[in-house]
């Protein structure tokens, strides 16, 4: 079994069929914008189209010749490619499911289609596009085999919790924080946002006219009711909004059944998540610049799994509004080891002008072209200076790290204040960069990254002393301090 | 704790390789729209400042950047963890434990072929670290070893 096998030769239409799918489009344009050419131009044509079939087939061809796959030491070895050479290697413990199947052809050609896949990832990690049957039963085989003593492991594991199965646990938003969450949400500036872009595509086809008289009524009513109908509008649009979100969120519940967590919430359209706790990576806390003063946040969970195909599932709330205050008391019912209510290790002094420093970066174009081209008016930009520097020390003030036992908190702040929660072995990886302003001031940006949804989230801080970095390093590598 | 390992010195020749060709790119799209700027009358300063750019560019783009680069990139597998270190302006630092490996790669461009060399990529759950432009040999050594080490210190996702 260890010497490198290929697939059948069907597996050549297989490879032409993907390659014609991605540049039909540009072949059929080629061939058929043109016309019907007559003469030299027809048989150049004509050319180019079969010289082009060729190289498809040429192409299938050797890419067959070159995908060759083997089993060796607990692994599957996959050597692809004909310009880049691709070495693949995908060890048995790593693999989560293998998926066999048959399509039309290959029935005919008594095949099977076996695809990998891996922990992570949006498609297959491999995909083995004909073999014979027998030969994926072996290589199941195989693959069991291999992880037989893993599974024994996980499968005891599973019968010494089940007796937790029946313990449930539950939260229920009530009305007033559905009500408040609603309210307080960024959904109605998208609403009105898309009410103006609809209004003013479509204000032709409104009948003003009809609605005011004439314009001359319009004008006799005076700017101040006008200014008020446009106040109700936006009131009536804010209404609507609150209206929809409450409907969205309503009956919004998190249930613990075992070491699951469902969640469910919707009125007319029901939706219902179930998350293992082993698959939380992180807890991510949003403050809002309007739910901050109020005392609320909104808790989602950065978990690894969810689809593209359902963004719903990749963007989880495990409480939509809370009390900060009981924040800690719920998060523990649910999700054990989080800690909420840490004070962090804010930036030094001298981070203060990076922040003044980086939001004139960005005003400093604006207000030039702004003062050049729109004096005497154009001065007023200048404003931005002092409100970049006000919002310098909002994000300066409230950002910072700490570590307590496994847990590391990252919090961070463009508007919304953003607080990361995550252990240490849900950590993909750390990351510093610094630049030569930065090197100078002692100063560095750090990040740690999780797992979530099929990409990842990261957790980052500009300008903390470089010294906290070597902190967070060496509490990164040390082993289980808990 | 500054990192050890650098990556092949052959790095270079494929590096200015590639910079040449991205300079020729460039090149190309400069000419045409200077040849426009002529036919067109439009302002004199665009062709001055295309000129100028393109003519100081190979000095960045095939000297002195990939020296910088190569200077700048250091990495080390250890036992428990990967280091990578790069950038030439904004100094990149990262580490990856072992336990979060997924899986590890080789792969090889044309030019890194040319000189025998080759990139690692690992990836995690997440994300993917290349150490790009290794000797073939090393590289395939890194590889047997983060694969081992990997299936060693085993953890879940």
């Amino acid at each position: 079994m260890s010497r490198p096998k290929r697939l059948h030769p069907v597996a050549i239409i297989f490879n032409m069929a993907k390659d014609v799918k991605e540049l039909l489009f540009p072949f059929v344009i080629a061939l058929i914008i043109p016309g019907k050419s007559i003469g030299l131009a027809g048989y150049i044509q004509w050319m180019i189209a079969g010289v082009v079939c060729i190289f498809f087939i040429t192409l299938a061809v050797l890419k067959w010749i070159r995908f060759t796959y083997k089993v060796e030491h607990g692994e599957l070895k996959i050597e692809s490619g004909i310009f880049f050479r691709k070495n693949r290697y995908i060890r048995f413990e790593r693999i989560h499911s293998i998926d066999v199947s048959e399509g039309i052809i290959q029935r005919l050609f008594g095949l099977v289609k076996v695809s990998i896949e891996t922990a992570g990832g949006t498609q297959a990690e491999a995909v083995l596009s004909a073999i014979r049957k027998e030969e994926a039963v072996r290589l199941n085989e195989q693959l069991l085999e291999a992880k037989r003593n893993k599974t024994v492991v996980e499968l005891e594991f599973r019968e010494e919790q089940s007796p937790n199965k029946m313990t449930t646990l539950v939260y229920k938003q009530t009305f007033l924080e559905l009500f408040l969450m609603s309210a307080t949400s960024g959904a109605v500036g998208v609403i009105l946002s898309g009410m103006a872009a609809f209004a003013s595509q479509f204000d032709e086809m409104i009948p003003f006219e009809r609605v005011f008289g004439s314009s001359k009524v319009m004008l006799e009513l005076g700017i101040y009711v006008l200014i008020g109908l446009a106040c109700i509008g936006i009131i009536l649009v804010y209404i609507v909004a609150i209206i929809m979100m409450m409907l969205k969120y309503a009956d919004f519940t998190v249930e613990k059944i075992g070491d699951e967590l469902v969640i469910s919430r919707g009125l007319f359209e029901k939706r219902q998540l179930t998350i293992p706790l082993k698959k939380v990576q992180g807890i991510r806390i949003v403050e809002s610049i309007i739910r901050q003063p109020l005392g609320f946040a909104t808790v989602y969970l950065e978990y690894a799994g969810g689809s593209l195909a359902e963004k719903e599932s990749l963007k989880v709330m495990l409480f939509p509004l809370i009390k900060k205050k009981k924040l800690q008391e719920n998060l523990e019912r649910f999700i054990p080891n989080y800690l909420s209510d840490l004070s962090l290790n804010h930036l030094p002094s001298r981070a203060y002008s990076r922040y003044v420093f980086r939001k004139w970066l960005y005003y400093a174009p604006v207000i030039v072209a702004c003062i050049y081209f729109l004096s005497p008016w154009g001065y007023t930009t200048l404003l931005l200076l002092p409100i970049g520097c006000g919002w310098a020390y909002l994000q300066y003030r409230e950002v910072g790290w700490n570590i307590t036992g496994s847990q590391l908190t990252i919090r961070s702040r463009f508007v919304s204040k953003q607080t990361l929660l995550v252990h240490k072995n849900k950590i993909q990886s750390i990351k510093s960069s610094t630049s030569w302003i930065q090197n100078r001031k002692q100063l560095t940006t750090i990040s740690a990254l999780v797992k979530s949804g099929v990409t990842f989230r990261e957790g980052e801080i500009k300008d903390v002393d470089a010294k906290d970095f070597t902190r967070i390093h060496v509490w990164f590598l040390t082993k289980k301090s808990s | 704790m500054e990192l050890q390992q650098q990556i092949s010195k052959k790095a270079l020749k494929v590096w200015r390789i590639t910079g040449t060709i991205e300079c020729l790119i460039t090149w190309v799209i400069a000419i045409t729209v200077m040849i426009l700027t002529i036919k067109f009358d439009w302002p004199y300063w665009i062709f001055l400042i295309l000129g100028v750019l393109s003519l100081v560019q190979p000095y960045f783009w095939i000297y002195l950047f990939p020296i910088l680069k190569w200077r700048c990139w250091r990495y080390d597998v250890r036992e428990t963890e990967i280091e990578i270190q790069r950038g030439i302006f904004i100094m990149r630092r990262t580490l990856v434990p072992m336990a979060r490996v997924q899986h590890v790669e080789t792969s090889q461009g044309p030019f890194l072929r040319k000189y025998h060399l080759a990139s690692v990529e690992i990836s995690t759950a997440a994300t993917v670290h290349i150490i790009p432009a290794l000797d073939l040999q090393e590289a395939d050594e890194l590889r047997s070893f983060i694969s081992k080490m990997a299936s060693v210190v085993e953890e879940d996702v």
